[in-house]
């Protein structure tokens, strides 16, 4: 399941990048005056090199970012991730001095190097001073910043060399990516995913359980520093595309999102990988369509609005899918107190009536009778009633019959339980058994009757409906025979 | 106090299996866990000092104390998750690294995130982890031993759960069905008891038992100090220095563990009373 | 690589600016001041609530509102901006909490998708009005601002006197606030950072003065915005208290260092950034974080001294003592 997903994800990279070049490529300053959908139009040819460098590119640190982020996220290192991104600038200045110029290898190796300072200074910090991990991030973050900024301003003020373009780090601009930031991207990205696949066994238990680990003799210090390089290795390849300041995002937000999808970490891994993808190829899109604006802020929003979708949305955990679940619950729970109030009624007539009036079951129940109806009418609704021709009184059918009898069942089955087992005085367990009938499941009321040698009496005396009870194809038959409850029923 | 290595019935069926049955009875085999003069300091303040142990095979040996006496501090220190300021450990007569495969461990059901992405077949495979050789996957026979352990513990319906919808108690059985999986000889546990019902720490005792009586060795950090008498054959009192060790029988008194408990009497008098009404 | 580092012309670095430039020198030290202080001095409670951090994502995700507020007002009326970019932190505050509280997303991650998905909206609608015309700010200004231009701002003229650049006046009106507002409420701040459980059982509502502690955090950032952007506030918020903390284990104590580094930084800044002709609020962060790894490496230093002289002393002797 995890290896197809990702080797999905490459294709859909690889075939940008292989586009066959039979197509003219068209210059990217021919299009200055051209429309928005004429843009996007001309984005989906995947006509323009530099446009699919930008497009693979931005693809690529998708996936890398999702990879190294998923397990910044299941670390709790978000923040990490944050201030390194951070920490790199001095580094790609410093990169920038080594011969004037931006020469990704050099850039890469300075960037590198001030990533893993950072990460160092971090650790000495918390190992040496006593304040806490937010202060040891945020110190890293704001000076190595600093420090950039000083290099930038400085390397501004010089004279002669390229400069052109350094100030794109900042929020990154894919549409600069040259075909060697490209390679860099995938061989940074071909490493993080060979790491991550070869030793996924090993990043899953140093990331879940760190002591447990080491009590297994495994070099844990080993694979959490490889995975720092790992991550300093994806930060700095992304700079370029999505800049300083939001690779952080890129890391931290497609890993949450897929974290709120699942609860399985080679699919969260696969999940982030394919939500930074998307939003990667969606940053570099709205860049391109916008006419060069920075790619970083629209990569960004693409992966906070898929986020943001899931946080609402997601299946299982989502607010909204929460949320409507609640609510079903809830009416279903109403429903059945209906049930169980019309039975009620039944039984305090003997079982002469079929027929119970929504005037009785507002009695019944201490309500109006506008409230009463509407009640019937939902259960009309979900068949569990049939209403009279005057609409005003309703008889069970054999459905609706069956689960008021469960209702009962179970809520005397319980009351009888507390008090047999527990030891509860007969006058403190309804309270408790209103919330249970509605959540005891067939098995554990086979258990229940087991336990209770199949008595057929709650502690109030009322007898407690049977199997044999719900048998009956409605309360219409009950004339003749009334509740026997399921000790009868064994009787027989 | 310390007792030597007492003659015992039943080797581990690994032993047997692997062929390289130790000598029963005899006093020449290694004891499983062998600590001296252990000395761990947190940040240059000393939390254990001068510990002297020799943990004989096949005894299941309870860790007790007062908060902050250094019992976890025990465990992880001898597995070398901490460092020593001093002394050192054996484990089978050798480094812990070199008979780590040989240690199961439990840690404190707090030490993990359990909202992390793993389903609790995932945790229990992870007890195999040991066994495997670096990038090697879990096998077939991971997974079958994996699926006995859980069994074991009664946890086999919930296999494919997410970790964290589980109970305290379901959550700790998850921990002790890795540990099971480990195959070890000598089991460190951390507080296996806490926050479970007592349906499961009824389940784990007699789990303890079972594995004791197969010739294991257990050392576990307990809280109760009420259960502790009636649970373990072996109990270490542990202040930051080792208090007593020794039979449960012999090391159970009232003077001992009002030296291990200091002033606090409040635990202490209710012991101190069953302790006084039984004898 | 030369022409990086200009030699250091004792001259030209210490005396010039103070001598030709001083209006100039000055208004950038007092604004340095002013905003490391006002930053500093909120920071150290903060750094006692471990929520550093929530000053970074604040500091970052107050851009769209200030966006915002010009779009819909058309103006850039200090007020407004200033109103839109409070609301904008108030919001992150809100949101942080909302994705935590409603998800099981770690606070750290909520923290971090807050911040940057607002901050990107920020300057995705900074770049679309910039190239619509009706905006100029120079992107790279949000991140690190330009503390230079604030002796050119024309000044505040009160009463037929120039009292100064209105930030720098605003800075200084916002630094009293804070200071005004810390020793009149020291007791609560002290009591609701340390032990919140103990402030609610003495009838504190904890709740309010976190949300104003928020609010002044929000305030000090907005108007350290534009002076010295988004990030480098984040370095005056942490850096002077991790530096007061290092020297004191007291918070009065604390907050008084607190001002000290602020006023030492911004003065070693200002010549920094004159030697090496880089950006001055740069340059004041770097010579904050110098000072910072000064005093910790000297702590450090002290702790190895003593260190060996035990040994020395104890040489022979048991390190660790019978405790009996």
């Amino acid at each position: 399941m995890k290896l197809p997903g990702l080797a999905l994800s490459l294709a859909v990279v690889g075939f940008v990048v292989l586009i066959p070049e039979a197509a003219e490529a068209a210059r990217i300053n021919e299009l200055s005056d051209s429309t928005l959908i004429d843009r996007a139009a001309r984005f989906f040819t995947f006509r323009d090199p530099s446009l699919r460098n930008a497009l693979a590119g931005s693809m690529l640190l998708g996936v890398c970012c999702g990879l190294m982020g998923a397990f910044l996220v299941v670390r709790k290192l978000s923040l990490l991730g944050d201030a390194l991104s951070h920490a790199v600038l001095p580094g790609v200045a410093l990169g920038f001095l080594w011969n004037m110029s931006k020469d990704p290898l050099a850039i890469f190796v300075g960037a590198t190097l001030a990533g893993l300072l950072g990460a160092g200074t971090v650790q000495l910090l918390r190992a040496t001073t006593r304040h806490k991990e937010d202060a040891a991030l945020g110190f890293v973050l704001a000076s190595f910043f600093g420090v950039g900024i000083c290099l930038f301003t400085m390397i501004q003020n010089l004279p002669g060399g390229n400069k052109s373009g350094l100030d794109k780090f900042m929020f990154g601009q894919a549409a600069a990516l040259g075909s060697s930031d490209v390679i860099l991207l995938g061989v940074v990205t071909a490493l993080a995913l060979g790491a991550v696949v070869v030793f996924y066994k090993e990043y899953a238990i140093t990331s879940f359980d760190a002591g447990f680990a080491r009590s297994l003799g495994m070099p844990v210090q080993l694979f959490h520093y490889s995975l720092m390089l790992l991550l300093a290795f994806a930060i700095v390849s992304s700079l370029q595309a999505v800049g300083v300041v939001l690779v952080s995002a890129m890391l931290v937000i497609p890993a949450a999102t897929a974290f709120l999808l699942t609860d399985r970490l080679p699919r969260m891994l696969v999940l982030s990988a394919i939500f930074g993808m998307v939003s990667g190829g969606a940053g570099s899109f709205f860049s391109f369509v916008g006419r060069n604006l920075p790619t970083g802020p629209f990569m960004v929003l693409a992966a906070g609005t898929v986020f943001a979708a899931a946080l609402f949305f997601g299946p299982r955990h989502g607010i909204f899918s929460r949320w409507w679940r609640q609510r079903s619950r809830s009416a279903r729970i109403s429903r059945e107190n209906t049930l169980k109030a019309i039975y009620h009624v039944l039984e305090d007539q003997e079982f002469a009536i079929e027929q119970v009036s929504a005037r009785e079951l507002a009695e019944r129940r201490r309500e109006t009778i506008e409230e009463a109806q509407h009640q019937l009418g939902t259960l009309r609704r979900h068949q569990y009633v049939t209403m009279s021709n005057d609409g005003d009184s309703a008889s069970l059918t054999p459905e609706g019959w069956r689960r008021a009898c469960e209702i009962v069942r179970n809520h005397r089955l319980w009351e009888l339980y507390l008090t047999n087992a527990a030891h509860l005085a007969p006058d403190h367990v309804h309270e408790d058994a209103e919330k249970i009938e509605h959540v005891l499941g067939e098995e554990t009321v086979r258990m229940l009757e087991k336990r209770l040698n199949y008595a057929n009496r709650d502690p109030h005396g009322r007898l407690i409906p049977g199997l044999e009870d719900m048998r009956f194809a409605g309360a219409r038959h009950l004339g003749q025979s009334r509740a026997t409850g399921f000790g009868n029923a064994a009787a027989h | 106090m310390n007792l030597a290595a007492k003659p015992h019935g039943e080797n581990g069926w690994r032993d047997r299996i692997r062929g390289n049955s130790m000598n029963e009875g005899t006093h020449s085999s290694p004891p499983p866990l062998e600590v001296h003069d252990l000395t761990v300091a947190y940040h240059k303040k000393p939390v254990l000092y001068g510990i002297d142990l020799a943990v004989p095979m096949g005894s299941l040996v309870g860790i007790i104390g007062p908060n902050g006496a250094g019992k976890s501090t025990l465990i992880k220190a001898v597995m070398g998750l901490l460092p020593l300021s001093g002394g050192r450990v054996k484990v089978f007569g050798k480094s812990f690294g070199e008979s780590c495969h040989r240690v199961g461990y439990v840690p404190q059901r707090e030490s993990v995130d359990w909202d992390f992405p793993v389903s609790v077949m995932d945790v229990v495979l992870m007890g195999r982890y040991g066994r495997l050789r670096l990038a090697q996957r879990p096998g077939r026979q991971d997974r079958e031993i994996a699926r006995e352990c859980l069994e074991k513990v009664k946890m086999l319906p919930f296999a494919n759960r997410q970790i964290g919808n589980l109970s305290g108690g379901q959550q700790q059985r998850v921990f002790l069905a890795r540990a099971l999986a480990q195959e070890s000889d000598l089991y460190l546990m951390d507080e296996p008891f806490v926050g479970v019902d007592a349906a499961t720490e009824a389940a784990i005792i007699t789990l303890l038992r079972e594995l004791k009586s197969r010739g294991k060795t257990l050392l576990v950090v307990h809280h109760d100090l009420a259960s502790a008498r009636e649970y373990f054959d072996m109990l270490i009192l542990l202040n930051m220095r080792l208090v007593a060790f020794g039979p449960t029988s012999e090391v159970f008194t009232p003077e001992l563990l009002q030296t291990t408990y200091g002033g606090r009497l409040t635990i202490l008098s209710d012991v101190a009373q069953t302790l006084g009404s039984q004898s | 690589m030369n022409n990086l580092i200009p030699s250091f012309d004792w001259h030209r670095v210490v005396v010039q600016p103070w001598v030709d430039d001083l209006p100039i020198t000055l208004w950038i030290v007092l604004m340095g001041f002013f905003v490391t202080a006002a930053c500093g001095l909120v920071g150290n409670f903060l750094l006692l609530r471990r929520m550093a951090l929530v000053g970074d994502a604040i500091s970052h995700s107050i851009l769209p509102g200030l966006v915002v507020a010009f779009m819909i007002f058309k103006s850039t009326n200090t007020w407004v901006v200033f109103a839109g970019a409070l609301a904008a932190g108030m919001l992150t505050v809100l949101i942080i909490e909302f994705i935590h509280r409603q998800s099981r997303v770690k606070p750290d991650a909520a923290i971090c998708i807050a911040f940057t998905t607002l901050f990107a909206l920020g300057v995705v609608l900074m770049s679309m009005l910039e190239s619509a015309g009706s905006f100029h700010i120079d992107a790279d200004c949000v991140l690190y601002g330009e503390i230079a231009f604030v002796p050119l701002e024309p000044p505040v003229v009160w009463d037929g006197r120039e009292l100064g650049p209105p930030s720098a006046l605003r800075m200084a009106l916002v630094l009293t606030a804070v200071a005004l507002a810390i020793a009149l409420f020291y007791k609560e701040l002290l009591v609701t950072s340390f032990d919140p459980g103990l402030a609610k059982s003495l009838g504190m509502r904890t709740g309010i003065w976190h949300y104003g502690l928020m609010g002044a955090l929000a305030l000090v950032i907005v108007s350290a915005f534009e002076s010295v952007g988004a990030i480098l506030a984040v370095a005056m918020l942490i850096v002077p208290p991790m530096f007061a903390a290092q020297l004191s284990e007291r918070l009065s104590f604390r907050l008084a260092w607190t001002v000290f580094h602020a006023a030492l930084s911004a003065l070693i800044g200002l010549h920094l950034s004159v030697w090496l002709n880089c950006s001055a609020a740069g340059a004041m962060v770097v010579a904050a974080a110098a000072l910072f790894l000064a005093v910790w490496a000297a702590s450090q230093a002290r702790r190895w001294m003593r260190f060996r002289s035990k040994i020395f002393q104890s040489a022979g002797a048991q390190i660790v003592g019978d405790p009996a």
